[in-house]
């Protein structure tokens, strides 16, 4: 990838704070004044202790959390968006549509299937009226979706008879069905053996390439964070240095 | 707004405890529409029932001056639009001794027009079904006998049918001592004072009253002539019917400021019962312009209080009792369709709790906060109304079938629940009303509602962050 290319930041974040209110009037704080740039088609690593707030950060990015103060923009084809300043069902469309979401503990629906569970949030996200046309579309993004990730053939599976690296990998064709700008990874190989998280890790940075969807990837694993093209160290609630550059 | 349909349908194909709350509607809902359609043909049939022995509306004097001047207040009836026959009667309390002492209230109707203004004509018996309803204590003559003959009536109090009678029983008791030139008056009686036995067909029973003119007790000899079913048992026990003739001399009922006979009131029929309330109305405005009228005007009609009621009226303690016993046990019942709603409440709280990972994976997938509301609340709502569908469904199949079902049950355990004895019924009455069906319906849904709706606010005011933090 090229570093020098003046692209639009998909995401940035500015002044971000986030404070917890804890017990007798006391509180903590999380974030403090964070600013982030994540642009297109970039692999951004953080890395950082635990408790630092690296959950709490994707959580603003991912709208589920509200920040206490500093602005989120979001940008897709010449659109802007900021928070504050979205209402629930804005919110809700952007979680949607572009941002996909890979959690530590995958969390797939076990009363699905494993096709069912990919095409998730575009059944989520489409009118009643709209999806019988759109069905046959998210059906075979779905199944080559599952293709790319290496799971042609388990379309009927449940997800409770997967490995974990399976399920992860089914998760990862979730966040990608309706192809966001910007996916968010808490910790994808937090739960698995080193020798899965490779492939794991292989896919994702394949994934990156192949789809160039701007990945922001909170991990302990060195491994990953060397294979993103920047690594944010978050020390405090902010990060060490704003433009880390990767040594690969 | 598809996926809530979608994901429903997956929870509930894997689950098997929501379906046991539908049950538990359908149940409900089930037990509620038989009791309250077999309580409605109850209340119809007992309706019927006194509807028959009744006239449709009465014109009544008070008990002690009763009311004068029969022709001009018959012919002001019968004058009236929408009334369409009207006959005298004459009612009181009378003592007897048989087997035991006993009282009846004794009816004098004019034999020839009462037929026209009640059931009567077709509740007296043949001397072959008398015979038939003593044979078999339970039998209840069917609604659909031939039409009485409008003779009957007029027959059964002449002077040819008590000297039969009374020949007959002469021949068996010649101590009884009336001569055959001149019997007692005819009384029909309650085809249950035969069947208890107090009375026999051919008895002559001393009646004793008191005239409400002379305050005089009055005695009268009868003969029993025959008898009716009404299908009330407490009329078909305690009621008696006489000529109105006979008991107009018997009692006494000269009333010598008017210069006239006596009599309780008339019994009117109207063409269209609906129209009472104005009938009656025009009725009363007749009559009472005919009480202002000089008294030696032909049509007046000397002046005592009165009161017009319909038949439902006279009957309301027992109307009202039937249908009050009615709107306790659907209320009572109701406690059972409230219990099935808790049972979708408390399942659908088990659900979010199971499911609270899945509802935060929604929200981080883009579903709304009124989405996930949506989700919960459809499945309570879609339980609830596959129950009370189910639940209509059986109740309308029981109530169709009711009578058969109802004799497999007496054929496999011997046990009838519905003793013909009791209710004086050979089949087992039901009515479905659509206003039962909504009454059972709607409390339903509603508890079927309000029990989805806490469970689904709940879940949509979990926090997914909470819900996606642990496996
Ligand atoms: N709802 C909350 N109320 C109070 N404190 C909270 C809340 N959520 C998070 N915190 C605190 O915020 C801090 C940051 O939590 P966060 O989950 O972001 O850490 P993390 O960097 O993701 O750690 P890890 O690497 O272990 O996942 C922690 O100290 C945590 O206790
Ligand atoms: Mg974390």
């Amino acid at each position: 990838m090229n570093d020098l290319q003046p692209s639009h930041p998909v995401l940035s974040a500015r002044g971000l704070c986030r404070e917890f209110s804890l017990t007798e009037g006391r509180s903590l704080e999380v974030l403090r004044h964070l600013d982030l740039d994540i642009h297109e088609a970039e692999m951004v690593a953080i890395v950082g202790l635990s408790g630092v707030g690296k959950s709490t950060l994707l959580h603003c990015i991912g709208l589920l959390d509200t920040p206490s103060s500093g602005q989120l923009i979001y940008h897709k084809d010449g659109q802007t968006w900021r928070s504050p300043g979205l209402d629930e069902a804005q919110r809700c469309a952007l979680r949607n549509q572009f941002i996909g979401f890979v959690f530590q503990f995958f969390h797939l629906l076990n009363d699905l299937d494993v096709l069912e569970n990919v095409m998730l949030p575009a059944i989520v996200g489409t009118p009643k009226a709209e999806w019988k046309q759109r069905k046959h579309e998210v059906e075979a993004r779905a199944r080559s979706l599952l293709d790319t990730v290496g799971l042609s053939g388990r379309e009927k599976q449940a997800p409770g008879t997967l490995s974990g690296g399976e399920r992860q990998r089914v998760a990862i064709a979730r966040a990608l069905i309706n192809n966001p700008r910007l996916l968010l990874c808490d910790e994808p190989t937090g739960n698995l053996d080193s020798n899965t998280s490779e492939k794991i890790h292989t896919l994702l940075r394949q994934l990156h390439e192949d789809f160039g969807t701007s990945i922001l990837v909170v991990t302990h694993d060195p491994d990953l964070a060397s294979r993103a093209d920047r690594r944010l160290a978050m020390i405090d609630g902010r990060f060490e240095s704003a433009a880390d550059g990767t040594d690969r | 707004m598809q996926y809530q349909t979608f994901l429903s349908k997956r929870y509930l194909k894997r689950r098997w405890a929501p379906w046991a709350a539908a049950l538990a509607v359908a149940l409900g809902v089930f037990s509620l529409i038989s009791v309250l359609a077999v309580m409605e043909g109850f209340k119809l049939e007992m309706k019927e029932r006194i509807r028959g022995s009744l006239s449709h509306v009465v014109v009544k004097g008070s008990a002690m001056r009763m009311l004068v001047g029969e022709d001009p207040l018959l012919e002001a009836a019968r004058e009236t639009a929408g009334v369409e026959a009207a006959s005298p009667f004459i009612e009181t309390l009378a003592i007897y001794r048989s087997t035991v002492l006993d009282y009846c209230i004794l009816r004098g109707i004019d034999p020839s027009s009462e037929p026209k203004v009640s059931d009567f004509g077709l509740y007296l018996l043949s001397d072959e079904e008398i015979d038939r309803l003593q044979a078999d204590r339970f039998l209840m003559l069917p609604d659909d006998r031939p039409p009485p003959d409008p003779q009957r009536v007029s027959e059964m109090f002449s002077l040819e049918r008590r000297r039969q009678m009374l020949r007959w029983r002469l021949r068996g008791d010649p101590s009884v001592g009336f001569d055959e030139q001149a019997p007692p008056q005819g009384l029909v009686v309650g085809i249950e004072a035969l069947r208890s036995g107090r009375l026999a067909l051919g008895d002559v029973v001393q009646l004793s009253s008191y005239s409400p003119v002379s305050y005089e007790p009055r005695i009268g000899q009868f003969i029993v002539v025959g008898a009716f079913q009404s299908g009330v048992y407490e009329q078909d026990q305690r009621w008696a019917y006489s000529d109105i003739r006979a008991l107009q001399q018997i009692l006494d009922l000269w009333d010598d400021e008017a210069q006239d006979m006596r009599i309780t009131g008339i019994s009117l029929r109207l063409s269209d019962y609906s129209q009472a309330n104005q009938i009656r109305e025009q009725v009363q405005q007749e009559i009472g312009r005919r009480m202002e009228l000089d008294p030696t005007d032909g049509d007046a009609i000397p002046w005592r209080s009165m009161e017009i009621k319909t038949w439902e009226e006279q009957r309301e303690n027992l109307l009202q009792a039937v249908e009050i016993e009615k709107r306790i046990i659907a209320a009572m019942m109701l406690l059972i369709v409230a219990f099935a709603a808790a049972m979708i409440f408390l399942i659908l709280m088990l659900l979010v709790i199971e499911k609270n990972r899945d509802l935060g994976v929604l929200r981080a997938l883009g579903a709304t906060r009124s989405g996930v509301v949506i989700l919960v609340l459809k499945q309570g709502m879609f339980l609830c109304i596959t129950g009370a569908v189910f639940g209509l469904l059986g109740g309308w199949l029981l109530i169709e079938n009711i009578n058969q079902i109802h004799e497999l049950l007496y054929l496999a355990t011997g046990v009838r629940l519905f003793p013909p004895d009791i209710y004086y019924l050979e089949k087992i009455p039901a009515h479905l009303r659509w206003q039962d069906m909504v009454l059972v319906c709607a409390p339903t849904l509603i508890f079927g509602f309000l029990g989805s709706l806490l469970p689904a606010l709940w879940a949509g005011r979990r926090d997914p962050i909470k819900a996606l933090h642990h496996e």
